[in-house]
This record gives structure tokens, sequence and C-alpha cells, in this order.
């Protein structure tokens, strides 16, 4: 196969697991004492700025990063074991997800270093949260095509107009790094141009509409920029640079254990329903539900590792998630085939409200972050198609 | 780091190339030729150690000869002898024959054993019954055979049957490998006991060699289906350049990827000796699941050539569909994965999927 799809085995990490234990104890502590409870896909719907800050004060956020902005220095596989943990718990991990995922190694690279020492160590410490600024109404798996636009002011500053949506979470976060067109869109070179802005979210001109997901919940909004004044020094990196900027991003945004996890509360519902009836043809789907698990964390750990070694596996991240997200939706089929259980968000039955939660998120899991046919085109350009 | 594996690999890829493909029928049941070039190159005692009349080596030196082998339908014994007979063997203390004599492993449930001495570690029995299933019965010439343990005893006996005057019925898997039937009537041969948990470790090196197997030719098969759809043109262009082709293409190199990724868990975990039960159960479940996606996209972008023996995409297609249920089907290992990963209750779900790998 092409080398661009494969990568290393991931080594075993004694750290990790050390901090694996540390989180698993913690989280036993928080479920006892009620602070949160399980849900589905909580790095959506699960937004709890006091829990956020709680695992900053452990040293759970930006652990990968230099001590300098408050970072811990720690290993990629080491940060693996904690998101993974947080995420089978079904903790709310929502609020801090972005900044910590993708927007502070963004900033790592790209940003000022007035950019980092201002905003890191708030991120760190679980109080300072972001969204993603790139789809648009009109915008969504050509992302290229983008309108919202920044031009230059008189004073240096940038005047910025349009709209993002999608954007989680952006009624609870601070900052934005949005994508925009500095330059007018040429036809010849399609990437060019774009830029991507720091934005704080109260700046005056921004507006925050809400748009609610099939289950009610207000996670998703549209956020309208009208003469939007950014100060001149919240360029992310190089002006013109935002394509290259946005799609080194993307090996954080794609290749995480949350890209397989989302409906893993589902599973474990199961499986406490399984190790009740002994059921041998459920017995049989949790097997094969576990095996699929087993083999995403091994291709999610090969990509940590390469993080570690300082690569961005764009591609590999790309594959891991069309096959990480599709079995994320695959476990509500899977499982409903075995049991005979009503779906609903106010049943006492614990296996049908993880069931109907699943069902109601499911469809997002294949189009955020870039829709599975946007990864397998990535993923045949990998096998030398394109 | 894969030096050593490298150079194995090219050995075995140049003995390959030097023979013809082999096509299997009821009178030609396997390459002899191959296996004795193999042999003569040391190929066939890798990672059995010297000291046991093995070429020494490391199981991922084995695991890569396997592979290699796998992916280029070759009709010998070799992952049966190197990943299972050989290391269960050596393992439950028998002495190992020699590597140039084509050794296989089966499963016996229905045979009967009664012990000629009175030893409870390795010693002689006679074995009586019925073996089904036997991979490459007829060619090989002894069998390590996992049978129930004599009456009135726990656990399971390994036991090493001199076969190569045995006759073997004519039955054979998809692929026209045979997999005949032996009737041992006292058949005298030297065994171990095994604990239920030696014998369940046996049985899942009989899994995760198929789990190799299965690995290495579907990612040949993905990469004959790239390569095919580079060369075909149709509507004026090649076929990998619409895109629905493209889909069909990632979608296999996600299932590839992803039992690659596994099943090298697996081999690390044997080699580590932890968890190799459940570790081998994932790696055979994922790696069959695979089959049905990866053979039918490839059958779907060949097109009709690769639904004729003419096309070698058969070779390998039809071992996919025999090996995914041999060894143990999905079924079979999907119940022992959740069973192990529920012993600890429910809420040690979780820790023990972390742990596996």
């Amino acid at each position: 196969m092409s080398t661009s799809l494969t990568l290393a085995p991931a080594p075993r990490s004694e750290a990790a697991e050390r901090v694996r234990a540390e989180v698993r104890e913690f989280l036993a502590a928080e479920l006892a004492a009620g602070t949160f409870t399980t849900h589905v896909d909580t790095w959506l719907g699960g937004v709890d700025p006091a829990f956020s800050k709680k695992l900053g004060e452990r040293g759970w956020l930006g652990m990968t990063w230099p001590k300098k902005y408050g970072g811990h220095e720690r290993s990629a596989m080491e940060r693996y074991a904690v998101t993974e943990e947080l995420l089978a718990a079904g903790a709310p991990v929502a609020a801090h997800w972005i900044a910590d995922r993708q927007s502070g190694p963004n900033l790592l690279t790209y940003g000022t270093e007035k950019q980092r020492e201002e905003i890191l160590p708030r991120i760190v410490a679980g109080e300072c949260y972001f969204v993603i600024g790139m789809s648009e109404p009109d915008s969504g798996s050509d992302l290229a095509s983008i309108r919202t636009k920044a031009t230059r002011t008189a004073d240096g500053d940038w005047l910025v107009n349009g709209a993002k949506v999608w954007t989680s979470n952006a009624h609870h976060s601070h900052y934005g790094i949005v994508l925009v067109r500095t330059s007018p869109a040429d036809s010849a070179n399609r990437h060019a141009g774009m830029s991507q802005l720091l934005v704080d979210l109260s700046l005056p001109g921004i507006t925050i509409n809400p748009i609610r997901i099939l289950d009610g919940g207000h996670h998703f909004n549209e956020v309208v920029f009208e003469d939007v004044v950014v100060p001149g020094d919240m360029l992310l990196g190089e002006e013109g640079n935002g394509w290259h900027q946005v799609t080194a991003e993307l090996a954080f945004e794609r290749s995480g254990p949350e890209r397989f996890l989302s409906t893993y509360p589902l599973v474990a519902e199961f499986g406490r329903r399984v190790a009740q009836t002994g059921d041998p043809a459920q017995l049989a789907v949790l097997g094969r539900l576990s095996a699929r698990v087993l083999a995403l964390r091994q291709m999610s750990l090969r990509i940590a590792a390469a993080l570690d070694r300082g690569e961005l596996p764009n591609i590999p991240a790309a594959l891991v998630k069309d096959v990480g997200t599709t079995f994320e939706a695959d476990v509500i089929e899977e499982i409903r085939k075995v049991v005979d259980v009503t779906p609903s968000l106010d049943s006492a039955d614990p296996l049908a409200r993880a069931l109907a939660e699943a069902q109601l998120h499911q469809p997002g899991f294949t189009l955020r972050g870039g829709t599975n046919e946007i990864l397998r085109g990535i993923v045949a350009r990998g096998l030398g198609l394109r | 780091m894969a030096s050593d594996q490298d150079l194995v690999i090219e050995t075995v890829r140049d003995i390959l190339g030097s023979h013809e493909p082999f096509v299997l029928t009821a009178e030609r049941r396997w390459d002899e030729p191959l296996w004795t070039a193999l042999a003569e190159a040391g190929l066939t005692g890798v990672g059995l150690p010297e000291e046991a009349g093995g070429s020494g080596g490391e199981l991922a030196d084995a695991v890569a000869i396997v592979r290699t082998l796998a992916a280029g339908a070759a009709a010998v014994p070799v992952a049966e002898q190197l990943l299972v007979a050989g290391p269960a063997l050596l393992a439950a203390g028998l002495d190992l024959p020699a590597p140039e004599q084509p050794t296989t492993f089966a499963i016996g449930d229905a045979v009967t054993v009664h012990p000629v001495d009175n030893g409870d570690g390795p010693g002689r029995f006679t074995l009586s019954g019925t073996v089904t299933d036997v991979p490459w019965a007829g060619a090989a010439s002894s069998v390590a055979v996992l049978v129930p343990a004599p009456a009135g005893m726990e656990g399971s006996l390994l036991a090493l049957v001199d076969v190569s005057s045995l006759p073997a019925t004519d039955a054979f898997n998809l692929a026209g490998e045979p997999r005949g039937t032996l009737v041992l009537d006292q058949a005298a041969a030297a065994g171990a006991l095994l604990t239920v948990a030696q014998a369940d470790a046996v049985r899942a090196r009989y899994a995760l060699a198929r789990a190799v197997q299965l690995a290495a030719a579907l990612e040949q098969v993905l990469a004959w289906t790239v390569q095919y759809a580079g060369e075909r043109h149709q509507f004026g262009r090649p076929l990998g350049k619409f895109q629905a082709i493209q889909m069909e293409l990632a979608e296999m190199a996600g299932e590839v990827t992803a039992v690659t990724a596994l099943t090298d868990a697996a081999v690390q975990a044997q080699d580590r000796a932890e968890n190799v039960v459940l570790a081998a159960a994932a790696a055979k479940v994922r790696a069959g699941a695979a089959v049905e996606v990866v053979a039918r996209l490839a059958h779907q972008v060949h097109g009709a050539i690769g639904f004729t023996q003419e096309h070698k995409l058969h070779h390998l297609t039809r071992r996919l569909w025999s090996w995914r249920d041999e060894a143990g089907s999905e079924l079979v290992w999907s119940r022992v994965l959740a069973s192990g990963l529920l012993a600890d209750g429910p809420e040690g779900f979780w820790p023990a999927l972390t742990r596996v790998g």
C-alpha cells in the first residue's frame, strides 16, 4: 500500500498508562459525587466550564505545549490517554475541546509571541474556549469558496464582513480562528488569498444566532460579522497563508479518539445489558464492535505517535476519521439488531436514552470536520489516484 | 529497525518470483517445489530456536515470511508450521519435527486419547478418532493436534502425530487448499497435557496465523485493485479517475489499514505474551469483517475479468473467503472477545479494552 497511508506502530507508553489511571480515578470520584452524568457525544454537547477548569488544575489541558505558555510538555500519547478516558466516560468536555485540540496547537505554530502569551495559559487553565470559523452558509465541503472578507483599514486593522455556520458553542466561547478572504478569489488558484484571523467573539458587530440540532440542543450557531474591526495584530500567521494553515490544523482535528468514541457510552450501556442477559447474539455483536474499537485505537495511537515524532499525518488522519465516524454511527444499528428497546430521551432505561441520544446526533458524525466523501477523496489522493 | 525482516521478505519474494503461480487442483494439493526451495533457504524454521532445530530469528521474522507468502497465494503450510504448530509444540515442551518436514496444525475435538506411559508431562499417547478440516492434509507429514485430555483429566492434550502414511479425504476450502479429514486409529504420538488457558492460547495462535494471512492478502488485493484502476480505461480515462471508484478504493484502504494496525498489535501481544487470546480474537474478528468489503469492492472494480480464473484476483479473494471462517469464525471469536472483556463485569469492560491494545 502507498506509504502515505501507513504509519509505524505506536510504541507503548508507560507514562500514558500512568496518567490514564489518574484520569480514571478522577472520573470515578466525579461520577460518584454527581458532578456530571454520562452522555453520548459530549465533546459537542457537554459544555461545563467548571469541569474544564478542574481538568486544567490537574494539568490535563495543553498537555503537550511548552511550559513557558503554561503547558506541560508531555507526549501526544499521554494526551491521547487523557482524551480517550474522558470520552469513554461521556464526561462534559465540550467547552475546552476545540481550544485544547487544535486552536492552541495552531497558535503555537503560527501565533505571535504576544498572542501565545496572552491566550495559551488561559486555555491551559480551562478558562478560554475557541470556535472553528471555517464553514459558511454557502461553503461547506467546498471550503475554498468562502466569502467572508477582511479588508485592511487605514489604521492597519481588519474590517470583517460575512458569516460562519455550524460554529459549535460560539455562545460559550471567547475566540474564533476565522478563515477569511483577504484577497479576491482567483479562479486560477482557488487556495490563494485566504488568511486566518484571531477574533475576540465579544467584539462589536458580531451576532451569534443559535441553530438547533435534531434533539433540540443548542450547540451550533451562525456567527455574523457586520463591519467588525479586528485589530491588525490579530492576524494569525501569514496573510494569504490561510489555506495551508487550515490544512495543518486538520491532522489534529481529524485523528483523535473523538472520531470513534462519540457513541462509546452507548456501547458501554449495551455491555451492561449483555452482562445481564448473557445472550449469545448480543455477545457476538459486542465482540464485533469491540474489535472495531480496538482497531481504531491502534490507528489513532499511530497518529499520536507520529505527532510525537513531529509529523502532521493529514492523509492517515483523514482515513482514521472516515473509518471511525462510520463506526460510531454503525454502533446504533448493530445494537438495534439484537435488543428490543425503543429509544427515548426521557426513558428510565439508560440503554433507551443512550440509543436516543446517539440516534439524534448520528447524522453529524460523518459530516463534521470534513464529510466522509471529502475524506475519501483525500485517501484516494494518498493511494495515488488523484 | 526492520532491516532483518526486509532481507527475509526479499529472500521470500525472490523464491516466489522464480516459481510459476501455482494452481491448486485435487491432484496437485500443494506447491512442493516451493516448499523445498523455502526449506533449503532455512525459511521453514524461522522464529524457532536453533537449539530446537529451527533457524532462529524473531516472531516478527516468521510473521514477515507468512505475510509475504500469503500475499503471493503460496500453496505451502508455512503459516501452520511457523506460527502455530512450531511455537505451540515448543511451548508444550515437545520436540519439533525437522523444519524441512511440513508440519500442520489441527483441532481434534472428537479424538479420544489413551496414555501409553503414566507421565503427566510430555509423554506417549495413542490417539483414535476423526480429525476434520486439517489444513494441508495429504501434504503435511505430521500434524500437531489439539485434542481433549485423556478421560478423567482437565484440559487438553497437544500431540504430534506422524501422518505421512495416512490417507486424507478430498476436501478443500474455497481456494482449493486441502482441508481434508484424517482418521486416527491407535496412532502413537508424543504429547503434552495443557491447561485450559494453555489450550486457549494455542487456539489463539491458530486464529492469529489466519489473521496475519488475511491482513497480507487484503493489502495485496487493495494494491492490485488500485493498480488495475490506474490501468483500465473506460470513457476515455482510467477507472481510478472516477469519483465513484475513488470512494470504493478509499473504503477498501480504510478496512485494510484497520486490519493491519490490529493484526500488528496482536503479533506484538503474542511476542510479549500478554492478552494473547483477546488480542488474537480481535484481530481475527476485524480481519474477517474486512473481507466482505474488500473482496466485494475488489471484484466490483475489476469487473468481469476478475470473476474469471484467467485473472489473478481469485487466488486471493477465494483465500480471503476461506480463511475468514477457518481457525474460528468471527462469530466464535467475537463471543470469546466479548466474554473476555466482560470477565471483570461491565464496569471492567473499558479498562479491559485498553489493556488488550
